[in-house]
């Protein structure tokens, strides 16, 4: 029951079996093309063109949509409505409220910068999707990050769930010895010290515990590790790669020609 | 105190059946042992006892008292869980305030608080450490104060969650004299084990689950005779009964004292 603290989903796709490292530049470009790209459009574009058909291609669609309710509609409607009202330009005011203006540009504007944060949460959830954390890593260790690094990453990935179970299991303990967890406010805060402390005794315990047992198995040793996974790095991968780089680049010239 | 189960279901979030149709009746005063494979259902139905977990059908008492309207803090006044792992409930600085935590909570008289400390402290051998610091004392001990700490609320029943997993022959021998020990009080004891032998020689009653269901229930030398369905939940019967029934006894024998006397016979 314990589960990884990931987005990750299982599924027999296209987009799943490409190195992770061709996902995280996928994300990245698609990201980079939106925020330097000269035109409005180049976003809802990426949006309606690259990112939608991946995510059915990744068959990660309900996965995507539902945490695009949860995520990017607040985010990006956080961001539109504050652009909307505070952003001190245009002239052709179309609605005002007290002292706040909302003017056609300001509008347009909101919608533009709303867009483009769609866009990058967007390319990262369906990044996160079909990329397994450990996957990843292990890649880019093979690629020259330092396994530390990733170590800390990953372990904070299991530890998580890991420590949630155990502070219900504590929870359920101190119930059993008549805490009272349930009434009062003043006695919720007397049961912080019995719930809180064997959780942190326990977290250091089992870090020092950890500590050893990847210690046991050479963590620290300078030679070249071989990995349990094997993990596929074909040529196409390496064309997706350049060829989004390309895009980036080709971008950037454009902003900086016609600007 | 009596616990009656009726027809007890329980399904978990994640769409698990883990009991599917427990009616049981454990008397006051009775000790009972259940054992099983890991995933039949042990932990989920004794959590079930002080209101940890509530039934999605089916009703458990606890004497009077029904748990699905009982809160946790008032059923822990009837029934005292020890749970698996200590380290998962001690947070005092030393094992004497540990072991008053919960008859405080219990709300019992200052003399009656001392007089239950002691008691728990000398049931547990612990009356020359109570001044130490919980997390000094070897993982042994720290499973004796996280014993001392439930006994101490002198419940009626008392629930032991793998007692005895990690423990050296000494420290068995000390949770056994103290399940001996509540016996004697006439206190209603449950424990969940996967040590057979501890189960052979400390219980009357096992009851065997598997699958969340009752696979066998009764007398522990009946239940140890039957081989074949306890190898269903992956139980081995204990050393001396398998010996004794190699070497062709015709009672099934759960101890030292009954395979010696066969012996002598």
């Amino acid at each position: 029951m314990h589960e990884r603290l990931s987005f990750f989903v299982k599924r027999d796709s296209a987009l799943h079996p490409l190195n992770p490292l061709t996902k995280i530049v996928l994300a990245l470009g698609i990201i980079l093309v939106s925020i330097f790209s000269p035109w409005y459009w180049t976003s809802h574009v990426l949006l309606l063109v690259v990112i939608v058909p991946l995510v059915f291609i990744g068959k990660v669609a309900t996965e995507y949509f539902t945490s695009a309710l949860r995520l990017i509609l607040p985010a990006a409607g956080f961001i539109f409505f504050m652009q909307a009202f505070f952003q001190p330009i245009g002239q052709t005011v179309i609605f005002n409220f007290w002292f706040l203006d909302i003017t056609q540009e300001s509008l347009l504007f909101a919608f533009r910068i709303a867009t483009r944060i769609t866009v990058m949460i967007s390319a990262f959830t369906l990044f996160l999707l079909t990329t397994h954390p450990s996957e990843l890593m292990s890649d880019l260790t093979r690629r020259g990050l330092p396994p530390q690094f990733a170590y800390v990453i990953i372990s904070t990935l299991q530890i998580l769930p890991q420590m949630q179970a155990k502070a219900q299991t504590i929870i359920a303990a101190q119930r059993s010895r008549g805490l009272d967890t349930e009434s009062t406010f003043f006695k919720r805060i007397g049961s912080v010290v019995p719930l809180v402390s064997p959780l942190v005794f326990g977290s250091l315990v089992e870090v020092e515990e950890r500590a050893i047992a990847i210690e046991a198995r050479g963590f620290t040793s300078k030679k070249a590790k071989t990995s349990l996974y094997e993990i596929s790095d074909r040529s196409s991968d390496k064309f997706i790669r350049w060829g989004l780089v390309i895009f980036v680049i080709i971008s950037i010239v454009l902003k900086l020609w016609l600007s | 105190m009596k616990i009656e189960i009726n027809d007890l279901r329980f399904i978990y979030p994640t769409g698990l059946e883990a009991l599917q149709g427990i009616s049981l009746i454990i008397e006051s005063g009775e000790q009972v042992a259940i054992v099983g494979q890991n995933g039949a259902g042990k932990t989920t139905l004794v959590r079930h006892f002080n209101g940890l977990l509530q039934p999605t059908a089916g009703s458990i008492l606890i004497g009077d008292w029904d748990t699905k309207i009982t809160s946790v803090a008032k059923l822990a006044s009837r029934v005292g869980y020890v749970f698996q792992n200590p380290d998962e409930q001690l947070f005092s600085k030393d094992v004497g305030t540990e072991v008053k935590f919960g008859p405080r909570n219990l709300g019992y008289s200052k003399d009656k608080t001392d007089e239950l400390v002691k008691r728990a402290l000398t049931l547990t051998e612990l009356s020359d450490k109570t001044e130490t610091n919980p997390y000094d004392l070897s993982p042994t001990w720290r499973k004796m104060v996280a014993l001392a700490s439930v006994i101490s609320m002198d419940t009626p029943i008392v629930i032991f969650d793998e007692p005895t997993t990690g423990q050296d022959a000494l420290s068995i021998a000390r949770i056994a004299h103290v399940i001996a020990e509540l016996r004697r009080e006439g206190k209603t004891v449950v424990t969940i084990t996967h040590d057979i032998d501890f189960c052979a020689e400390n219980f009357e009653r096992v009851i065997a689950l598997s699958e969340g269901r009752i696979l066998l229930d009764g007398v522990a030398a009946n239940i140890f005779g039957q081989e074949e369905v306890l190898a269903q939940t992956f139980v081995d019967p204990p050393q001396l009964t398998r010996l004794g029934k190699k070497l062709g006894f015709k009672e099934t024998v759960r101890n030292q004292e009954e395979f010696l006397n066969i012996l002598r016979k």
